[in-house]
Parts: C-alpha cells; structure tokens; sequence
C-alpha cells in the first residue's frame, strides 16, 4: 500500500440529463421562494422588505441555481463491483457510502415527477442500518432498471440475514 | 409464507403448539387496569349518578371497564408452532401478530406492581422491527412468573439458532430456572444515588412534578402572590425569601431526583446467563430485558458533562436491531466511571477498547476544534458589544459576553483531548464530545457499511467524518475529523477487502 492511501472517486458519472434535471428543481424553488416573498409584500405587508433585499435574495437565488446544480453535477458518482457499492453525492459536503454486497437488504427503484420527463430514475440502496441508504440519482432510466436486476442478482448470492 | 423452513420448534415450545389464552388471573388485573383508564370518566359518572340519584349509571360506569377486560382476556390468544410465534387480538377488529422465531432479538419481561401481586409477568418480544406502533408489539400480557421464564429462556435460544434445546442443562429451561441463577455481573450499589440529581431522568421527574402542581393550582384557582407582601413582608427580607425559596425547589428537585432514580433502578442486576444478558431493574414495576449475546455488536460508554465532573457516566449496549431510544440496552445505573468500564468490557469480552489509549486526530482537527469553539463565542462577544451602542444596551452587557471566551476555550481544549479512534483487535473504538462525551466501541463483524462525509473545509485540511454504519443503537458509530489517509487506514483494518478495490492508484 502506498504511504498515503486515499479513496478515488467512483468511476461512473450520473447522466448529464440529471444537471439539467437538478436545475429545474432549484429553478422553481427559487421561483416559488421569490413568489412568496413578492406576494407576502404586495398583498398582506407581512414581511416589509426595502427593494435592495429583494434584489440580494434574487441574486442569491440565481446564483445557487447557477453554481450547485453543476458542482452537484460534478460531485454525484457511483460504481458497483463485485462486492460493494460505493457511492459519492452532496456539493458542499460531499458524502461517500461504501457498502458490501452481503449487507445489502433492498433495492428500491424510484422515477420521480420531474425526473420522468427527463427519463431519469434514482435507484436506492439500504441496508439494516438507517445510517445507510445508497441513493443514485440521476441515472437514465434503462440503466437503473438494469443495475436494479444487477444489485438484486449480487446481493441475493450471499446468504445470511444481513444484519 | 413462502415455504418457510420446517423446522422442529424447541422441544420445551412444543407445549404451546396449540392456540391457547393467557393466565386467567388476567381476569383480575384487566378490569383494574381499565378501571384507572377510565378513572377520569368514571368520577364523572359518580358525579351524575349522585345527581340524579340513581345507582344504574354507577354500576354501568364500572360494569363497563369490567366487561371490556374480560372481553380482551377472552378474544387474546397465542400459539407458537412452525417456528413462529403468532398472537390473535381483538373482536371487532381481529389482528394477528407472527413472527418467526429464529427472528427473535430480545425478550423483556415486567411485571407492574398488580401484576406482582399475582405472580405474573407480561413478556415482550423484540424482533427488530422499527415499528412504534403500539399494536404491532407481540406482547404476552400476563404469563405466570415460571411459565414466563420458562418461555424466555426457550425463545432465547431458539432466536440464537441453536436448535438444540440446550443439551447442557436440561434443567435450565424448566423451574429450576431462576432458581440456578449464577451470581449477577452487577447489582445496584446505593451509594449511587448522589449521582441521580445529575441525571436528565431527576430533571424530567421534577418538570412533570411541576407540570402536575401547575395543573392543580389552576384547577383550584388562582393563586395570586401580593409582590407587595413579600417585599415589605414582617421582618423577612425578600432576598432571604427568594433564597429559601431556592434551597425548598432544590431539596424537592434532588428528593425527586433521588426518588426516581430508585424507582427506575432498585434491585438492579446484570446477569449472563445462557449465552444471554439479563438485566433486571425496578421498583413498583420489575423489568427484565434480555439481550442475545450474539446480537450484541458493541458498548457505549456516555458521559453528560455533569456527570463526567462527578466521575460517573451511563454505559449501554449496541444491540442488532434495537434502537437505543428504547432506553431498555441500558448495562448500568448511572454509576461511577469504573464500574461503567468495567461492565461494558465484561459484555465486550475485552477491557482494552473501553480503556486503552485512542490515536489522535493530528493538528489540523486540533485547529478545527478551536475554530469551531472560538468562533460563535466571538460572535456572542462581537453582537454584544455592537449591542451598546446600536441598541442601547447596558454597559455590563459586554462584560458579560466576555465569559464566553474562557468557556470557549475550555470547551476547545477539552474537544481536542476528546477526540480519539482505534482499532483494537476486532473492536472499532471512536470518542469525541465535550459536554456530552461519548466513546463507542464497535465489533468490527457488526460494521455494515461506511460514510465518509467531508465539507469543502474538511476536504481543503484532508479531513473527513468516518462513520460505521451498524444495526443498531444510534445506528452508526463516527470518527470525527480524521486525516483522509488514517480514515482509510482505520476502514481497512476493520473490514479487510472493502475500501482497498477503491483506493487511488498505488502504482
């Protein structure tokens, strides 16, 4: 081993869809923050902002939803291999699971609202500890489908109760 | 079912093949303890009956919790047979509960004090399930005391796989149970109590107690306190009443305290028994858990500040598929840190993780622990001097924020000495925290998985929060802020052949 071991990032990236994907979902809780905020002025004087704030929020706004979506982007990566699964996600903090194919207890396969019109699919990974869900996100949807059978298949080989 | 295993159940379970009812001496305590749920209902029945003279409603009122104890003694049955352990409730909505019995983690027993009279216990079966349902508990309420023990020390053995029903020692399975009992690991020393004022259990004693006397006086009415009375009172000045006034809620503060301590832990015993834990605690209502000792993955040894300034701290068990929120993994009273350690590495099998020394986490975990203890005590000082002369503020307000500071640092230092890990043998130990120190150890068969979380900072100063995912307890066990190469280090001492496939090229 050398002197300083690290861990490298996992070798497959999500699909490109997903950063498209991600900034529509950031866009519209953007837009619906600001409607909120404008309608909360303008019709009940609950909040009384100077214009100047309103501008920093929409900023702000327009920033985060230029800025994580691509950082996500490049954070969000995974692999399977014989044995484990090993996932990265997050942007600020980034978060990486490693977890062996014979503790993995179920496969979950989920298509959200949005996600289904970019034909986009996360496909998540427990085991018996609640600390431990593997999601994926933004994976095209065959190829969830796929490493759904594929992790079903592997994690089905080895025996035990997985606790 | 899908064709579950047929397996032969337990020689000694064969006896409850059949569906059968509880102990009919449930009959008694049924209608008691329905007669207290509905006391509140029952007063008010009085009331009206009174009024308007006539007994009928007074023997309905009572009639009713009567009937509705006999009619749940009545339709609750169980049976074990196939390898499960099924239990059938309810009239209108019947339900039946199973659950396979190589599935089985724990088994409690308690036995409330009406229970006690009649020589019953109630016996809990834990099978790991997150549910806090309340109806989804496979409860046998009222078993008689031997049947009870009997029945545990069978579902015991059949949850730890061995199918054999204890070829060493027939007699432990029938009533010479309880009565062969090795010497408990730990009893209950009574000079612990000092440390029950310094328990959170004291505090919420005593917030119930004052919710309960809030709840009276308003009841009755208003109080009303004449502040003038008080303050130009006959010869007592007002701050000599306030400071007896403080010493009274103090002496009722530590009284309930104390009081509570004993109630939750009087006759406390940890036993091993039969590849078992056994603790046993209580006084009005005695429980009694069981921890497969398999299932056990690791101890946890946790020292809320003030009890770490009185030398003491709690130890509790890591156990597959119980959540430590149920309070029931619990390896010891409150009690000094010794004996604490000593419990915890008599279930470990191992002393060393518990006290042998931890590998620190190097300098810049050090910076980041003063960095984060520093930081928010220089804001509080920043916004209170800002506060003078922004918001008129008064001149000592910053004299005080000052404080803040030396706490700061005290906390700083002292989260910097906290923090440690080691892999000792097979045991993962990690410990951190000031205020409430923690230090876990973890069997390293027990790890199911890893997090390594870093923020942008923690990358920037080769840190990361290594976290072992488990079954059990807080469900994770962390090492906080260790170098990126000793994290990776620590996981592949643990679990050999998982992190290596995912190393950066070694060339």
């Amino acid at each position: 081993m050398s002197p300083l071991p690290t861990l490298r990032d996992p070798s497959e990236q999500v699909n490109p869809r997903a950063r498209t994907l991600w900034r529509l979902e950031t866009g519209l809780e953007g837009l619906a923050l600001l409607a909120t905020l404008v309608v909360g002025d303008l019709v009940w004087d609950a909040v009384d902002l100077p214009w100047w704030a309103h501008a920093l929020i929409a900023l702000a706004v327009v920033g985060y939803v230029a800025v994580v979506p691509q950082w996500r982007y490049l954070v969000h990566r995974w692999e399977v291999t014989e044995t484990a699964v090993y996932t990265q996600t997050g942007w600020w903090a980034r978060e990486r699971r490693i977890a062996p194919m014979s503790r993995i207890q179920t496969v979950d396969y989920e298509e959200g609202a949005l996600a289904r019109l970019f034909g986009l699919a996360s496909v998540t990974v427990t085991t018996a500890s609640a600390a431990g869900a593997l999601v994926i996100f933004g994976l095209d949807k065959q190829r969830a489908r796929a490493l759904v059978d594929e992790l079903t298949l592997k994690a089905d080989a080895v025996p035990g109760d997985a606790t | 079912m899908t064709g579950p295993p047929v397996t032969e159940p337990p020689a000694g379970l064969a006896q409850e093949h059949d569906w059968q009812r509880l102990d009919p001496r449930m009959l008694l305590v049924h209608p008691v303890l329905e007669v207290v749920k509905f006391l509140p209902v029952l007063l008010g029945v009085l009331v009206a009956g009174t009024a308007t003279g006539t007994l009928t409603w007074e023997l309905f009122g009572l009639g009713f919790p009567v009937a509705l104890g006999l009619l749940r003694y009545l339709t609750t049955s169980f049976r074990i047979a196939d390898g499960r352990v099924e239990l059938k409730r309810g009239l209108l909505n019947r339900s039946t509960l199973s659950a396979r019995l190589d599935r089985v983690r724990t088994v409690d027993l308690s036995a409330s004090l009406v229970h006690r009279l009649l020589g019953l216990q109630t016996l809990r079966i834990g099978t790991g399930s997150t549910s806090t349902d309340e109806d989804d508990r496979l409860d046998l309420d009222g078993l008689p005391t031997e049947r009870a023990l009997r029945l545990r020390g069978e579902l015991l053995r059949a949850g730890a796989g061995h199918a054999e029903p204890s070829a060493a020692g027939p007699g432990v399975g029938t009533a010479a149970g309880p009565v062969s009992a090795p010497p408990p690991a730990l009893t209950l020393d009574l000079g612990w109590v000092r440390y029950a004022p310094l328990t959170g259990t004291g505090a919420v004693v005593f917030a119930g107690l004052l919710g309960a006397v809030g709840q009276v006086v308003s009841s009755v009415g208003e109080v009303r306190v004449d502040t003038t009375r008080i303050e130009s009172g006959p010869g007592l000045p007002g701050a000599l009443l306030v400071a007896a006034l403080g010493v009274g809620v103090l002496v009722v503060y530590v009284a309930f305290s104390v009081a509570g301590y004993l109630v939750a832990n009087w006759g406390f015993a940890l036993r091993r028994e039969a590849g078992s834990w056994h603790v046993r605690r209580g006084l009005l209502t005695t429980r009694e858990t069981s921890i497969d000792e398999e299932r056990v993955a690791g101890v946890t040894l946790t020292e809320p500040w003030p009890l770490r300034l009185a030398g003491a701290a709690r130890v509790s068990a890591i156990v597959t598929g119980l959540a430590t929120a149920s309070n029931s993994a619990a390896l010891a009273p409150p009690a000094p840190r010794v004996v604490a350690q000593r419990v915890g590495s008599l279930v470990l099998g191992s002393a060393e993780p518990l006290v042998g020394g931890l590998v620190a986490h190097g300098p810049v975990a050090r910076q980041r622990r003063w960095f984060r203890a520093l930081a928010p005590a220089l804001l509080v000082v920043g916004a209170a001097s800002l506060a003078v002369p922004l918001l008129d503020a008064p001149g000592w307000v910053p004299l005080v924020a000052l404080l803040a500071l030396p706490v700061g640092v005290a906390l700083a230092v002292d989260r910097t000495r906290s923090l440690g890990h080691a892999v000792v043998g097979d045991t993962l130990v990690a410990r951190s925290g000031s205020l409430l120190r923690r230090r876990e150890a973890l069997g390293v068969e027990h790890v199911i998985g890893w997090n390594l979380r870093a923020t942008w900072f923690q990358r920037r100063g080769g840190l990361t929060s290594l976290s072992a995912t488990t079954a059990g307890g807080r469900q994770s066990v962390t090492v906080l802020d260790v170098p990126d190469d000793e994290a990776v280090r620590v996981a592949s001492d643990a679990v050999p052949g998982l992190v290596e496939q995912f190393l950066a090229d070694a060339r």
